[in-house]
């Protein structure tokens, strides 16, 4: 068994709480990513799971077995740290190596499990080289193949693919995803880039700037049914408005100040969503359709002007001002090379939406 | 046009280094010359007298003494800086500026102050001594003075910042990380000591084992002052030679002969700690 089980995990540092109370469960053999903003304490789960440092309170498990106050040396959890941390006085073989020849593996095995990671990462050509003569990619790599080689039950990378440029990362992104399934390894991921999250995971645990998991699913679940505004914010971008529930000719609706009734459908387990409650109502900007003329066949419009347009290749970003002044962000496809309705700034368009297509969020 | 900024910027690097080369030539060149001249100018003509003079055993073993003694003082600084530096880095960072001054603060003393205060310390109407007498733990004064034990002391406290400030620069900058990184694969404090702390520091080592051991090879007013008059090193024996004996001649032959024999000694060192990291490296 390589899951990880995390029970009520709190730490602080010098009187500052980091992360307290943590409960999470991380599947065995499963691509499992821990996002969440700069300093919402992520790396520090990272970190207790390795074991450089010991949780205040709560329990570690690694299977069934308690590690909460095993070694890091006796821990079969291997590390790709942020900065690749790799010994800058030894060349790439002897840095892969380095846990072989800590167990005392004979030389003969050594050299065949090196030359076969390493061929595993396309670094076959550099075996020799120093570690200052690689590209930050390949150095990357050597990293990546110094904590696959000891076969750990389990994988931490922290923001592994941070220093590398897009390209690169979009490249790296996919080998991590054919290596794991390769090796059924249980691989967690720390990332602030919901990119790479969304990219990687099986499952993913979201984290809030105070240090608490706020959901955790997999990819879709989480974007398309995020339970809080933070979630729906952090992950992709999203409108929220707030706005109150109202019961019309039995149909519950909801009431945006200033701007109207709209139409709602509320799926099951969302049984607090009662006449008179106050709350927010997520509506992604890929959901909205944005037109000059007149549509039929949504459930919900809007009315609107542009403020201003961001062309992002494939699709186009228009930031719409209601009569409330409020903003709206939607996201069109550019389908046509000559779209058929040019939408300029300053012109009057109409928003449109299927009701279906809004989350409603009680924070 | 490239050309001409070219030898402009080789006339300023050229300028610039004016001062370097005027401090080596005043200071350096003219001063070695002198001694060589010296050396073979024993009366009004030229002769190698004064080198032949110098074929004897007993010069033999003042220079064995010496070599004997800097090799001493810089292994045993080695041993006593390298944990406690290792200490203040790795365990006290958030205070190590602050001992690393209390640890240098003795040494702003002038170091003939340093030597002559153990020299009252350790005399045989000594602090230690009067102390040790004065409360009857002893009946007649110890002897601790005028034996290599004393200048062996003195040598390694008065040396000691040699060795710790080429050790702390290189421990300081090592990077937490990789250490971490050792643990994570596996390796155990010692391992990781040995295989990533220990080579990562050796060129602190490298540099502190020089700037102790040249000029302890050298050092005179020590050895005179704790050592008497038997502790023959090469310092005492130039000084001897050129202030007492007024022989210039054989001082000079003998700082040269000394000089050189630092100067391979140290080479051999080189060779050897170079290919015993070969061999190491070959049995793993």
């Amino acid at each position: 068994m390589r899951s990880i089980r995390l029970e009520g995990i709190t730490k602080s540092f010098h009187g500052e709480t980091v992360v307290e109370n943590i409960n999470l469960t991380i599947p065995n053999g499963k691509f499992f990513a821990l996002l969440g903003p700069s300093g919402s304490g992520k790396t520090t789960l990272l970190r207790l799971i390795a074991g450089f440092e010991q949780p205040d309170k709560g329990r570690i498990f690694l299977g069934n077995r308690d590690i909460t106050h095993v070694p890091i040396n006796e821990r079969r959890v291997n590390t790709v740290f942020q900065n690749y941390a790799l010994f800058p006085h030894m060349n790439v073989f002897d840095n892969v190596a380095y846990g072989l020849k800590i167990r005392k593996v004979t030389r003969e095995l050594i050299d065949e499990k090196v030359a076969r990671i390493l061929k595993a990462v396309h670094l076959e050509k550099h075996i020799y080289k120093q570690i200052n003569q690689l590209s930050g990619g390949q150095q990357q790599r050597v990293a990546l193949a110094r904590a696959i080689i000891n076969e750990p039950d389990v994988l931490l990378l922290d923001e592994p693919l941070a220093a590398l440029d897009l390209k690169l990362r979009e490249h790296m992104l996919i080998e991590l995803i054919e290596l794991q399934s390769s090796l059924q390894t249980t691989f967690v991921y720390v990332t602030h880039d919901q990119f790479e999250a969304l990219t990687v995971a099986d499952t993913m645990a979201i984290m809030n700037a105070d240090g608490d998991i706020e959901q955790t699913g997999t990819p879709k679940e989480i974007y398309e049914f995020p339970v809080s505004s933070f979630v729906a914010n952090f992950v992709g971008s999203t409108n929220i408005f707030q706005g109150t529930i109202l019961e019309i000719d039995e149909q519950y609706k909801i009431e945006l100040p200033h701007l109207g009734v709209f139409e709602i459908t509320i799926p099951a387990g969302k049984e607090w969503v009662q006449p008179g409650v106050n709350l927010f109502m997520s509506l992604r900007p890929e959901k909205i359709e944005i037109s000059k003329t007149v549509q039929h066949g949504f459930s919900n419009m809007l009315r609107g002007n542009v403020a201003a347009i961001v062309y992002h290749g494939r699709s186009t970003q228009y930031d719409v001002r209601l009569s409330n002044g409020m903003q709206i962000r939607v996201f069109e496809q550019n389908e046509e090379h000559f779209p058929q309705e040019v939408i300029d700034y300053d012109d009057q368009v109409y928003l449109y939406w299927q009701k279906e297509n809004v989350v409603l969020l009680d924070r | 046009m490239d050309n001409v900024k070219k030898l402009v910027t080789q006339e300023l690097s050229f300028a610039l280094a004016i001062p370097a080369f005027l401090w080596q030539l005043i200071f350096l060149c003219v001063p070695l010359s002198i001694i060589i001249y010296f050396s073979v100018a024993p009366g009004a003509f030229l002769s190698l007298s004064s080198y032949v003079a110098l074929i004897h055993f007993s010069y033999v073993r003042v220079i064995a003494r010496s070599l004997l003694l800097a090799t001493a003082t810089a292994l045993i600084t080695l041993m006593l800086s390298y944990p406690i530096v290792y200490y203040i880095v790795r365990h006290l960072s958030y205070i190590r500026k602050h001992l690393l001054v209390l640890l240098m603060l003795p040494f702003l003393t002038n170091f003939l102050v340093l030597a002559y205060s153990w020299f009252f310390l350790l005399e045989r109407d000594g602090l230690i001594n009067s102390f040790l007498m004065r409360f009857s733990f002893i009946n007649e004064p110890l002897s601790l003075i005028y034996n290599n034990g004393a200048v062996l002391i003195v040598m390694c406290y008065c040396y000691l910042p040699f060795m710790i400030m080429p050790l702390y620069v290189s421990l300081e900058k090592l990077d937490v990380r990789l250490l971490e990184a050792s643990a994570d694969l596996g390796a155990n404090a010692w391992q990781t000591f040995v295989r990533v702390t220990l080579p990562l520091s050796f060129p602190g080592i490298k540099t502190g084992l020089l700037l102790v051991f040249v000029p302890a090879f050298g050092e005179f007013a020590i050895p005179t002052l704790l050592g008497g008059s038997k502790f023959l090193v090469v310092g005492s024996l130039i000084s001897y030679y050129f202030f007492v004996a007024r022989n210039n001649s054989l001082g000079a032959a003998f700082t040269i002969v000394a000089g050189i024999v630092l100067f391979l000694f140290l080479i051999a060192l080189q060779k050897g700690v170079t290919c015993f990291t070969s061999v190491m490296k070959k049995r793993e």
